[in-house]
């Protein structure tokens, strides 16, 4: 009788115990993750002193086919032989052949380095990997022909980099420095000013040598030895950097792991992990890796992107670290390490902070445009477990008037886990499912991830084996991993042809059960391994062409992504933009869909770090990100629910997800009053959708983020470069989280150089000013800069497709000259029409009390038109001094009244700002109005 | 003005349109979307906003804009997000939908009113739905009302149960006040008939000491010890061996409370308890080597609670690679390793807490062979539940006794008339006058019968005063305004579904079953939603997640059944259970007016039609 024994005392000790245990379950497994210390290319490379390397020099130093070409020659000393170091003994001819070295030139202010083993004296076969289908294919074009050297100095060498810069290659010690050009010379970036440089060269394996690595019970054979490459980078003129994505931090930009005044840390890692319950701050990696650092100060904003999909570490180093007597001022210096592959990398220029992220994205792609649909809400779960779930969830949603726009399904849709097929029992009718939530508007995801169930009946397996698509494990076989399924293999996705097979897979006759409303989820693709080292695969699994998993490890689950991204292309024929969510990322991502921050848990923390981790993905490209609103595991208090959805509404991707083990969390199933709440929080979201899907159309020309840091905006105000509670949606919103229980009030700061109105009551606040705030349970503090427009839809509907005729509202915040500008960007939302030019652009211009639509989409973008009946129906005036009653629209000469009204149209919202009704003029047109 | 004659212009070309298609003709732009009994409020020229905050005019009604922001003005249109928009749904039931849904593209009234710009084709299907509405609203109807019948009939039965019931109790609380008096008076004597064979075999040794001393005095090397030796080992012996002897036979009769259990006695554990603690023992031993024997079958498959905790806690070397794998997995899922593998996409109620099982199903399974061997079948949860509110009540924590059935037990030992109970106080009588002749030594006849009655008498006090709480525990219970589920009390409902069955015992508890083990789903917490849902919560804790917890709605029907188990969210199951006992006469009466209603429309609107 478990009962009466629950009450004993010993029934007590032993749920304790209990408790105990789950919360040992709970913890992150340190343990099961190599730290730097038990890597061995990263404790030997950060082991080590500045310039304590012997060096290199560079030579020959010539111009070929517009590039710089050179060798580095290294020094003729001995190398030093340490004691875990066996590559570093003498005899070998690895450290005395010299290395490859090129410098390019790219159009915007780009320079790029590649230093990679000199092929015509290699001792082995095996070539070093070079990461294909990263770099945008068109990114020649843009190559500048070097036709100049000059000499600097005595020994060095430069040439032009871009207007106002220049690149400068010192020969001994070799040296690479990016500087402002001019007699002042002021450097920008450098690479080996601390004598850091490293690369291990491959070798002959010699007989008494074992180049085995073991972890834990994990042996890596390493058939290839030590491989590893390293160097510092140093940012001058910064204050602070950012970037280097995936982490979670409560920190904007990257604290420093080493140096002065810093307790023992890790290097920031990156490599692609599935990591349970992941902590809030910590500089381990987690699923994604983007190796591109910025760092902006008020001197100069530069990037560094090492395009290396191997282990990468790096290191941010405290002022002082190399000399501890004299801190290094306005200056970041940081170290990077990677396991494997060539140097090549890419040093941008700025100044800006948006000219930085230009470059960037002029080499790795910017945001794929996504189907409105998909930048409005989604409801997920793991898991809307059957075919009555999913439509008592969509009524649901009907019942209590909150709009969504996607319902998800998680892996236990599948028979099995077997992706592409439906389990039977629970969802007889995936189409007649599909078609009844399209019918209102509504769209469907399925999870597909790549552990492909190892099951003789299961036809994708079957195929895969047939055709030796597999990632092969260190023995040739086909790799046997275990994940969702039980026993699972791996389709090798860097290979061209099987990405083809791949992407065939979602066509409407392949994947049975699914429909044109269908839309996908790549899950567990860093790749998830339950069973292998570090939960991934195996460093010495084999791919293409030798290639070993170490060499393109975080760069596994971009190819996957990609894959599935094109075959969603091709169902629709390349004419239905795709939509693909994806946990693992690197560098390119941006151009195949949306990613989020994966398994974050239901506390504070998490809520909190949700923006300092979307902010530095949109940083490296990553427009489309969001985290788990709610979280992930475990259950969310209300209050802390209804904080999250208030904040993830502004998230550029907005979904609510929970794991199977906690309670049912759609947003009706806390109380009228919590409903009403997270209502109103999803219809911000969706009233705002034109002005989001306005900044998609930005991101996908610019690179220039959704969701913005507000030094972004504000590059001179000091006080922003490290605030990673508040966010910018675009350049004309502000938002700040409230990241704890039972606040009542909230210190904002709003930047310098502009006024805020305060976007539920109109009130204006003054910028640069720390403003200490009352929070009140209904919103989350949100403010318009002034000087802005923007654009929104306020009537609601069950989903943002049945908006698509519904009248515009557009709130002018005038400053100080009673001037406003903002952007309205629309185009059919689905397909790519818009780059034959369908789509309409227009430009609202306020001065001399004056509302102008003008024009903004060049002539020559294409014969294709869109068009749209869509009205303005309502004008909202911030900052006009009353007194107006009437404007006077042209064409047409017609007035209309200005009267007051309220900033939303909700009940009780009280008349704050001057409306101007009705003006009923189409956004498509061109028109003025004059108020009066 | 030029918006006015637009506003007109597309009023007109809806109208057109809609009478062209042949549907229901719209009504004027200035009455759409408003009920019926709500046009009066839009009568005059200028309009407040119902929620007071400001005015419009005649105008500014349906006019696309909204200028309430509680949605005053615009309830024909989708200006206002916060507005309504009513549909006549002529043919069928009028309803109220949010003002998002007009021309939204969805047809959401039968009517089509909703879609009225002309972009959707939504014909009316008011007769139709209507037609299949008021079948399905007349069978509800007939069920109800054949429902409402025998709900009366089982009210007058659970009335008279509750009286009898109540009778009972009062009948045995007096009961028990006279037997608690014999037995005391038993009590006295029976000590002080002890206390006297105490002194009797004092002096008895006292003497056989002198005799014996006196005998050794005078022949010493007569007689060897070996006579003496056994006489003395008899001689203390003597006493206890009776008395043992008499228990035992009394056991094998009926179940006897040990003298060491006189306090147990006194907080009603009923006479089984030794019984029932030593099968626990026993079963505890059973478990416990089992347990050894199931060893090797732990080491095997790494699902033993130890291996488990193990393994979770981080220590993974040594795991096959498979192990490993499904090690990890189950830190997502919080399912064990090997369960996974055999049902990978088994998801409802797989989880099981490995841990709580370890200790609770094997002695539940236990529990449950003892009750079938003591207690025929039925109300296996009765005794359960008495047991352990009369543990709680006591806060005492005693180790549960089994099952016992009272009520039968109870019954055949005191047959209908309550004759026993002058027999007993007859039988004391006699006895106490037949001590009054005292004399020393004790004689031991009358001595053994003084035992016998106070024993017999206890044990029928302890059996009264169980009955007592058994009886004043159900009527503790809150069965309704009418005592509605007063039947409820001694049933249980259940449901088959795949490989489990669900069983809902009202006042109890609730569980699934699944061949041997039995997972609860909650005890029984309360009525909630004024007696229409059943609630138990607390059942068994669920791993990385909730305790369980089930919430049975119940509905009007003829029979009673349970159907439609669910667990839609994690651990929380929920039920529907049909029985006439909700069929209610209110509830009947607003179904019978509603079809009235749906009739009263009916021949008009067709005739439009």
């Amino acid at each position: 009788m478990g009962r009466l024994n629950r009450r004993s005392p010993d029934a007590l000790i032993f749920l304790i115990f209990l408790v105990f245990l789950a919360s040992l379950t709970s913890a992150w497994k340190k343990d099961e993750f190599r730290s730097c210390r038990q890597t061995p290319f990263c404790k030997r490379a950060r082991g080590r002193a500045p310039n304590s390397l012997p060096s290199f020099s560079v030579a020959d130093v010539s111009l070929s086919d517009g590039a710089v070409s050179a060798r580095l020659v290294p020094a003729p000393t001995l190398r030093q032989v340490t004691d875990d170091d066996p590559s570093a003994a003498d005899g070998d001819d690895a450290s005395s052949r010299s290395l490859l070295l090129r410098l390019s030139v790219y159009r915007g202010g780009i320079l790029r380095l590649e230093i990679d083993e000199d092929p015509s004296s290699a001792p082995t076969t095996k070539r070093r990997f070079r990461l294909p289908d990263v770099l945008l294919p068109n990114l020649d074009d843009l190559r500048l022909w070097l036709s100049r050297l000059s000499p600097d100095g005595a020994s060095a060498t430069s040439f032009y980099l871009a207007d106002g810069f220049e690149g400068v290659l010192r020969h001994d010690p070799f040296q690479i420095v990016v500087r402002r050009a001019g007699s002042g010379g002021e450097p920008v970036l450098s690479l080996n000013s601390h004598g850091l440089f490293d690369f291990e060269q491959l070798r002959a394996k010699k007989d008494d040598e074992n180049w085995e690595e073991n972890f834990r019970s994990h042996t890596d054979s390493r058939p290839h030895g030590p491989q590893s490459i390293s160097f510092d980078v140093s940012f001058h003129g910064a204050d602070f950097v950012y970037g280097i994505p995936e982490h979670a931090s409560t920190s904007l930009s990257l604290r420093p792991t080493r140096g002065p005044g810093v307790d023992e840390s890790e290097p920031y890692r990156l490599f692609n992990l599935d990591v349970f319950e992941y902590l809030h701050d910590s500089p381990f990696g987690i699923y994604g890796s983007i190796p591109f650092m910025l760092s902006h100060g008020t001197r100069s904003t530069s990037g560094f992107f090492w395009l290396n999909a191997a282990e990468m570490q790096i290191d941010v180093l405290a002022p002082g670290w190399d000399d501890p007597a004299a801190p290094n001022a306005g200056r970041v210096d940081t170290f990077w390490m990677s396991e494997a592959g060539v140097v090549d990398a890419f040093f941008f220029v700025g100044p800006g902070p948006k000219d930085v992220l230009r470059q960037y994205a002029s080499v790795t792609g910017t945001q794929a445009m996504p189907q409105e649909f998909a930048v409005a809400y989604h409801q997920c779960r793991w898991n809307y477990r059957d075919e009555e779930d999913v439509a008592a969830v969509d009524a649901g949603f009907d019942e209590h008037d909150i709009p969504y726009d996607v319902l998800w399904l998680d892996i236990d849709h599948a028979d099995g886990k077997r992706y592409f097929t439906w389990d039977r029992v629970l969802f007889p009718h995936p189409e007649e499912m599909q078609n009844k939530l399209a019918a209102k508007g509504r769209h469907m995801v399925t999870i597909v991830d790549p552990h492909i169930k190892r099951d003789d009946s299961f036809y994708l397996h079957k195929e895969a084996t047939e055709k030796g698509y597999y990632v092969k494990d260190a023995s040739g076989k086909d790799f046997d991993g275990w994940c969702w399924p039980g026993s699972s293999s791996y389709p090798d996705m860097l290979n061209p042809e099987i990405r083809e097979w791949w992407a065939e897979k979602f066509s409407l006759k392949e994947y049975v059960g699914s429909t044109p409303s269908l839309y996908i989820w790549n899950d567990m693709n860093e790749p998830s391994v339950f069973n292998g080292p570090e939960v991934t695969m195996p460093r010495d699994a084999i791919h293409m062409g030798g290639v070993e998993h170490r060499e393109l490890h975080n760069a596994y689950g971009y190819y996957f992504h990609m894959a599935t991204s094109n075959g969603l292309l091709k169902r629709g024929n390349g004419k239905d933009r795709p939509f693909v969510l994806s946990r693992a990322i690197f560098a390119g991502s941006q151009r195949y869909g949306a990613i989020w921050t994966g398994d974050n848990s239901a506390d504070w923390d998490h809520l909190r770090v949700s923006v300092p981790m979307i902010l530095n993905l949109g940083l490296a490209g990553m427009s489309f990100s969001g985290a788990d609103v709610g979280g992930f595991f475990g259950n969310p208090e209300n209050d802390l629910l209804v904080r999250w959805y208030q904040l993830g509404a502004y998230y550029p991707f907005f979904r609510a997800h929970a794991h199977h083990d906690t309670k049912r969390r759609e947003p009706w199933l806390f109380g009228e009053q919590n409903t009403a709440l997270m209502r109103e929080a999803i219809h911000t979201r969706y009233s705002l959708l034109p002005y989001y899907y306005t900044l998609f159309r930005e991101a996908a020309v610019t690179g220039i983020p959704v969701m913005r840091p507000l030094w972004l905006e504000f590059p001179s105000d000091k006080e922003t470069y490290d605030n990673g509670e508040a966010f910018l949606v675009g350049s004309s919103l502000l938002v700040h989280g409230i990241y704890e229980k039972d606040q009542k009030s909230a210190s904002v700061y709003l930047p310098s150089g502009a006024s805020w109105f305060n976007l539920r009551n109109g009130v204006k606040f003054d910028g640069g000013v720390s403003h200490k705030l009352a929070v009140s349970e209904d919103s989350i503090p949100s403010f318009q800069r002034a000087g802005t427009i923007i654009p929104r839809k306020d009537r609601f509907r069950r989903s943002s497709t049945q908006m698509v005729n519904d009248p515009y509202t557009l709130v002018i915040a005038l400053n100080g000259s009673l001037a406003a500008e903002g952007e309205l960007y629309i185009d059919d939302g689905k397909s790519y029409d818009f780059e034959q030019g369908a789509y309409i652009h227009r430009r609202f211009i306020f001065a001399d009390r004056k509302l102008t639509s003008i024009d903004i989409r060049p002539s020559n973008v294409g014969d294709k038109k869109f068009s749209t009946d869509c009205t303005v129906e309502r004008i909202i005036l911030l900052g006009l001094p009353s007194g107006a009653k009437k404007a006077v629209v042209e064409p047409g000469n017609h007035e209309t009244n200005i009267e007051l009204g309220p900033l939303t149209l909700r009940r009780a919202s009280p008349p704050v700002a001057l409306t101007i009704r009705k003006p009923n003029v189409r956004v498509a047109d061109d028109w003025s109005l004059r108020i009066l | 003005m030029r918006t006015h004659r637009i506003r007109v212009s597309i009023a007109i070309s809806c109208f057109c349109l809609l009478w062209v298609g042949g549907f229901t003709s719209l009504p004027p732009r200035e009455l759409l979307g408003i009920a019926p009994q709500d046009e009066g409020y839009y009568k005059s020229d200028v309009i407040k906003c119902k929620d007071g905050s400001k005015k419009f005019t005649k105008q500014q009604l349906n006019d696309e804009f909204c200028d309430c922001p509680d949605g005053t003005d615009e309830p024909g249109t989708s200006a206002c997000p916060e507005g309504e928009f009513y549909c006549r749904n002529a043919g069928h039931i009028p309803r109220t939908i949010f003002s998002s849904r007009v021309n939204d593209g969805v047809c959401d009234c039968c009517d089509g009113s909703d879609e009225y710009n002309g972009k959707s084709n939504c014909p009316n299907t008011c007769w139709e739905a209507g037609k299949s509405a008021r079948e399905k609203l007349k069978k509800k109807i007939a069920t109800h009302q054949d429902g409402l019948a025998i709900r009366k009939q089982e009210l007058e039965k659970a009335k008279q149960a509750f009286a009898e019931d109540e009778a009972e109790l009062l009948k045995l609380k007096n009961e028990e006040k006279i037997l608690k008096g014999l037995v005391e008076k038993l009590r006295e004597h029976k000590e002080r008939i002890e206390k006297a064979e105490e002194e009797e075999r004092l002096r008895k040794e006292k003497e056989e000491k002198k005799q014996r001393e006196a005998e050794r005095k005078s022949t010493e090397q007569n007689r060897p010890s070996e006579e003496s030796a056994q006489y003395q080992s008899e001689g203390t012996q003597d006493t206890p061996m009776e008395m043992n002897s008499q228990d035992s036979v009394e056991i094998g009769h009926e179940p006897v409370v040990p003298p060491e259990n006189e306090y147990n006695s006194r907080i009603e554990i009923p006479a089984v308890h030794n019984v029932g603690q030593k099968q626990v023992a026993d079963n505890i031993g059973e478990s416990i080597t089992s347990g050894h024997g199931s060893d090797d079958v732990n080491n095997e498959i790494p699902s033993g609670h130890a291996a488990d905790q193990e393994h979770i806690s981080g220590n993974t070397e040594g795991l096959s690679r498979e192990e490993l794998g499904r090690l990890v997995a189950s830190r997502w899922t919080g399912e064990h390793a090997e369960e996974r593998t055999n049902e990978p996409n088994d998801a409802n109620g797989e989880q099981e807490e490995q841990n709580q099982d370890f200790s609770d199903s094997a002695e539940e399974e236990n529990y449950d062979s003892y009750n079938s061997d003591n207690d025929e079948d039925r109300h296996k949860f009765d005794d359960d539940d008495i047991q352990d509110v009369a543990a709680e009540e006591y806060g005492n924590h005693v180790e549960p006794d089994g099952s016992y059935d009272h009520d039968k037990d109870y019954k055949s030992e005191f047959p209908g008339s309550p004759s026993w109970l002058d027999k007993i106080k007859q039988t004391v009588q006699n006895i106490i006058q037949a001590f009054s002749f005292f004399k020393s030594p004790v004689d031991l006849s009358v001595a053994s019968r003084v035992k016998k009655e106070y024993d017999d008498a206890s044990s029928k006090l302890s059996k009264i005063q169980s009955r007592i709480s058994g009886l004043s525990e159900k009527l503790k219970h809150d069965f309704g305004k009418e005592k509605d589920f007063y039947s409820f009390y001694d049933r249980c409902f259940e449901n088959k579904q795949n490989k489990y069955i669900y069983k809902v015992c009202p006042f109890k508890k609730a569980s699934q079953v699944e061949g041997h083990s039995s997972t609860q789903l909650g005890r029984w917490e309360n009525f909630d939603e004024s007696y229409r849902v059943m609630q138990f919560s607390n059942g068994d804790r669920c791993w990385n997640g909730p305790d369980r917890s089930l919430k049975v709605r119940l509905r009007c029907g003829l029979k009673d059944d349970l159907a439609d188990v669910d667990e839609p969210s994690r651990c929380e199951y929920v039920a529907i259970l049909s029985t006439p006992i909700i069929c209610l006469e209110e509830k009947l009466k607003e179904l019978q007016q509603k079809l009235e209603d749906m009739n009263k429309r009916q021949p008009s609107t067709h005739d439009e039609l």
